[in-house]
């Protein structure tokens, strides 16, 4: 099948407008919610998912783009919640409201693959695209230098 | 306090849920901090204990980040002395059963704290007369703890779900004992939010994500400026799109938290519905409004606060003090006009049908809701089901319920549910928004520098103006910060300048504290600097010149935080050239703060490296969620002092999207160090009160490394 993509392991089809944004087509199609809509025009980072292991923001990614790739999104980066990115936002307490969290955690994960050590000046570059408006930058910091302690020592 | 026991046939009756066990809600009868509200009788708490001992909770008060169903329900379980790894914390939909759900106003601890804390305590007592009950014994010799009752004559214990059944049929104590401090296994600690690990993986379900079976989505463009109407609508080319359900008129609905007009577009997925929303033709009759140039309207707020105004207030004689002066000085302040802004825009699904009205929302007022879209669809405020899910931030702005009528009438048209999600510039463009607002101080002094005047006008649009459309100034209420400020000065007036609103104006987090703040400590370390005097010293003196008896608790409270933060700030220590320390405090809500900025200056480049904050709000409830929150608003406040402002031109919002609304990113945002005063006072709320004392802190950290002192925020605005 070649309009087809996996998701979360999953194989789609992707039976609409091949112009629809990624975003749209996991949040309305799939109900894949933990995605989130913050800005529509790839400045906030909200709707941040890995494209065959990169960081994407999914709200200027065509569905096209992705036809034949593996997408992950917050509900796909681990079975159950123990990525150490995902304990590490647990141990720092970073969320407020929440819904910025998952496009955060998406873009740490992406730099920590990248990046195993990164100091607080390469987080805060890799960081500098994803909206908090709860304000939450310092613990996000934070818990991204717990999870690559883990990571490291795993 | 006037607990009442809802046996399982009650509860069943009241909740519709089928449930075994104790169910118990609590009144607010005795309570006297809510005494004066409407919601006197109903049951504000709720907790539910099944056989199989997993307590549920449910919180009346809405979650927006804030932390308050975690906060109100662990003071329930720490009385309960429940095993917080047992209970389930549920949002409560819309009902009056819960007491005043509107959540706004840091206002939720303050008011709920101690009634919470009865319900639990009330729950704990007739489970341990429950297990007396069982073992024969007086209930003096059990005791409660981590959901059993233990017998103190032997090793026998009973589980809480095994005793649930029993002990609901039980009278309800009526006035349940509560612990003392040194008892608390939750209050007081640092207790994790009870929906964080929902939040990781993507599965905290916001206003935006509710799905129903037959769903549709909407998209709507609103009328760009305020008082205006639809003209015509040529729905012709969006109609031809694949997808789309239909194109719908929205009229101007009479209420303040109603639409302002709009046409919207219902189709099987949002993304469509945006699409064909750009096909749609739509003329509109801008209206009376057109005339508003906030440039243009920023410098006549300065000319109406450098002139007299209309006095509301006075003490002593301003005019003959500032005559007498030894020294005298004048500034005047700004600020813009702010968005919200948070981070999932405007959001609900709404279900209209013949006999039945069901809303999914993100929202701070439920019952907002049900009067609005019930008086919309005219019916009854209590036939409409408003679910409230996890708002992803609100700040405010989902107080008014705009949306959800507008949901309500994409959903009426289309005869299905309707989920609408305004697209990040429609919430960036009809927005309640802060005021914009200009204020001018004049005060005299005397040799010894004591401030002996001080004349405070302000013009801003005053937030009653969006209730009624007559008021053109601030009134005598949207001053009492000042009239009622703790600085001791003897000869006081207080003037409000002429300030028509041309757009909605609304609660923005800390609402007029943000100007007040930020004028009053501003213009306060200007008159340090000019006496030469210490700022600390100077701001403690100002506060011990108070002799009204009435002030005296703030005046010292007020120093407390300063005295704190200065200490832990380490104020007063010499700094590097180009480095800089500021302070401010301010009380609002009932809660005292105090900040310590720590600055560098290099030309145009301003750098914060640590922020240090003190906090006064009497016992505190949960140690981490209020330090997240003094953490929260020091990032929001270097918002709005360094870029944040909404302008407007020949009357629409000129700023779309977050590019042209450049709120804080995580490289500009400082280390906070949050240190609290140990204190038995009631407690009371943190979700505003921090915000107002960083601005002005901030800026006078600026002048002590550079000289510059900026009057107007913000000192970076991003020009559109």
């Amino acid at each position: 099948m070649t309009n087809s993509v996996t998701i979360n392991g999953k194989l789609h089809n992707i039976d609409v407008n091949e112009e629809m944004p990624l975003l749209w087509f996991l949040r309305d199609t799939l109900n894949l919610t933990g995605t989130k809509y913050g800005c529509g025009k790839g400045i906030c980072g909200s709707c941040m998912v890995h494209i065959d292991g990169m960081a994407e923001r999914s709200c200027v990614t065509p569905v096209s783009r992705v036809s034949g790739k593996t997408v992950t999104t917050i509900e796909g980066l681990s079975d159950d919640g123990s990525h150490p990115l995902q304990k590490a936002w647990l141990a720092n307490n970073v969320p407020q409201c929440g819904y910025c969290q998952p496009g955060q955690i998406m873009q740490a994960a992406d730099l920590l693959a990248k990046n195993p050590s990164p100091d607080e000046e390469q987080i805060m570059s890799a960081m500098q695209g994803n909206i908090c408006r709860c304000g939450t930058y310092v613990r996000i910091k934070k818990a991204i230098l717990t999870a690559a302690d883990e990571m490291r020592e795993a | 306090m006037k607990p009442v026991n809802f046996s399982r046939r009650n509860f069943l009756k009241i909740s519709g849920l089928a449930m075994g066990g104790l169910a118990l809600g609590v009144t607010l009868t005795s309570c006297k901090q809510a005494a004066s509200t409407a919601a006197d009788l109903q049951p504000s708490a709720f907790i539910h204990i099944s056989p199989d001992g997993d307590i549920t909770i449910y919180c009346g008060r809405c979650e927006m980040g804030q932390g308050i169903s975690t906060a109100l329900p662990s003071a329930v379980a720490d009385e309960l002395e429940a095993d917080w790894s047992r209970v389930t914390v549920l949002q409560g939909d819309a009902d009056a059963k819960y007491g005043s759900q509107k959540t706004g106003g840091s206002a939720s601890i303050r008011t709920m704290y101690i009634p919470m804390r009865e319900a639990g305590a009330a729950a704990k007592a007739m489970l341990t007369a429950a297990a007396a009950e069982q073992w024969q014994i007086p209930a003096a010799d059990c005791h409660a703890r981590m959901n059993f009752v233990y017998n103190k004559h032997d090793d026998r214990k009973l589980a809480y779900g095994e005793l649930a059944g029993l002990a609901a049929t039980l009278p309800v104590p009526d006035k349940p004992v509560l612990k003392t401090k040194d008892e608390f296994n939750y209050i007081g600690k640092a207790l994790p939010r009870h929906d964080q690990d929902e939040m990781v993986v993507g599965k905290r379900i916001y206003g935006t994500d509710t799905r129903v079976p037959g769903i549709k989505y909407g998209a709507v463009k609103h009328v760009p400026v305020y008082g205006g109407t639809i003209k015509s609508v040529d729905k012709t080319e969006a109609l031809k799109m694949k997808g789309v359900v239909d194109v719908i008129e929205i009229p101007r609905f009479a209420h303040a938290y109603g639409s302002i007009g709009a046409v919207g577009v219902v189709a099987d997925n949002t993304w469509t519905a945006q699409q064909a929303l750009k096909k749609v033709k739509v003329e509109w009759e801008l209206g009376e409004n057109q005339v508003y140039n906030t440039r243009e309207y920023k410098k006549q707020l300065v000319k109406n606060v450098e002139s007299p105004g209309e006095e509301l207030y006075s003490r002593g004689n301003v005019d003959k003090a500032l005559d007498a002066a030894h020294t005298r000085h004048a500034a005047t302040y700004q600020g813009g006009h702010l968005s919200h802004s948070p981070m999932e825009p405007m959001s609900s699904l709404v279900w209209v049908q013949d006999d039945r009205c069901e809303i999914w929302a993100a929202t701070q007022s439920p019952v907002d809701i049900q009067e609005v879209v019930g008086k919309y669809l005219d019916r009854k405020p209590e036939d409409i089901i408003v679910h409230v899910t996890m708002a992803g931030g609100a700040f405010g702005r989902k107080f008014k319920c705009d949306y959800v009528q507008e949901a309500a009438a994409l959903s009426r048209a289309v005869k299905a549910p309707v989920q609408l999600t305004w697209s990040r510039e429609e919430d960036t463009r009809t927005g309640y928004y802060h005021s914009v607002s200009a204020q001018h101080i004049e005060a005299g002094a005397d040799a010894d520098g004591q401030v002996t005047a001080w004349l405070h006008r302000a013009a801003f649009p005053s937030i009653d103006s969006t209730f009624d459309p007559l008021v053109d100034r601030p009134r005598k209420d949207d001053l009492e910060q000042i009239d009622n400020h703790p600085f001791g000065i003897v000869n006081q007036r207080i003037e409000s300048g002429l300030a028509k609103a041309h757009t909605r104006i609304g609660w923005y987090r800390s609402v007029y504290a943000i100007f007040y703040g930020f004028a009053v400590n501003v213009f306060t370390d200007e008159l340090a600097h000019k006496a030469g005097i210490d700022s600390l010293e100077f701001f403690k003196n100002i506060y011990d010149n108070n002799p009204d008896p009435e002030l005296q608790e703030q005046a010292r409270r007020s120093k407390g935080v300063l005295e704190l933060v200065a200490e832990k700030g380490g104020w007063g220590r010499e700094m590097p050239e180009n480095h800089g320390l500021g302070l401010a405090v301010h009380f609002s809500f009932s809660s005292y703060v105090a900040m310590l900025v720590h600055v560098e200056v290099v030309d145009d480049e301003i750098t914060v490296h640590r922020v240090d904050c003190a906090v006064d709000c009497g016992q505190v409830l949960n140690r981490d969620g209020a330090a997240a929150q003094q953490e929260g608003a020091v990032v929001m406040g270097l918002s709005f002092a360094l870029y944040t402002e909404v302008n407007f031109k020949d009357g629409a919002v000129v700023n779309s999207n977050f590019h042209d609304y450049p709120v804080l990113r995580i490289k500009e945002a400082p280390e906070v160090h949050v240190h609290f005063v140990e204190s038995d006072e009631a407690p009371t709320g943190l979700g505003e009160p921090g915000v107002p004392a960083f601005a002005p802190a901030f800026i006078n950290a600026i002048y002590a490394a550079s000289g510059k002192r900026y009057r107007s925020l913000p000192i970076k605005p991003k020009m559109v």
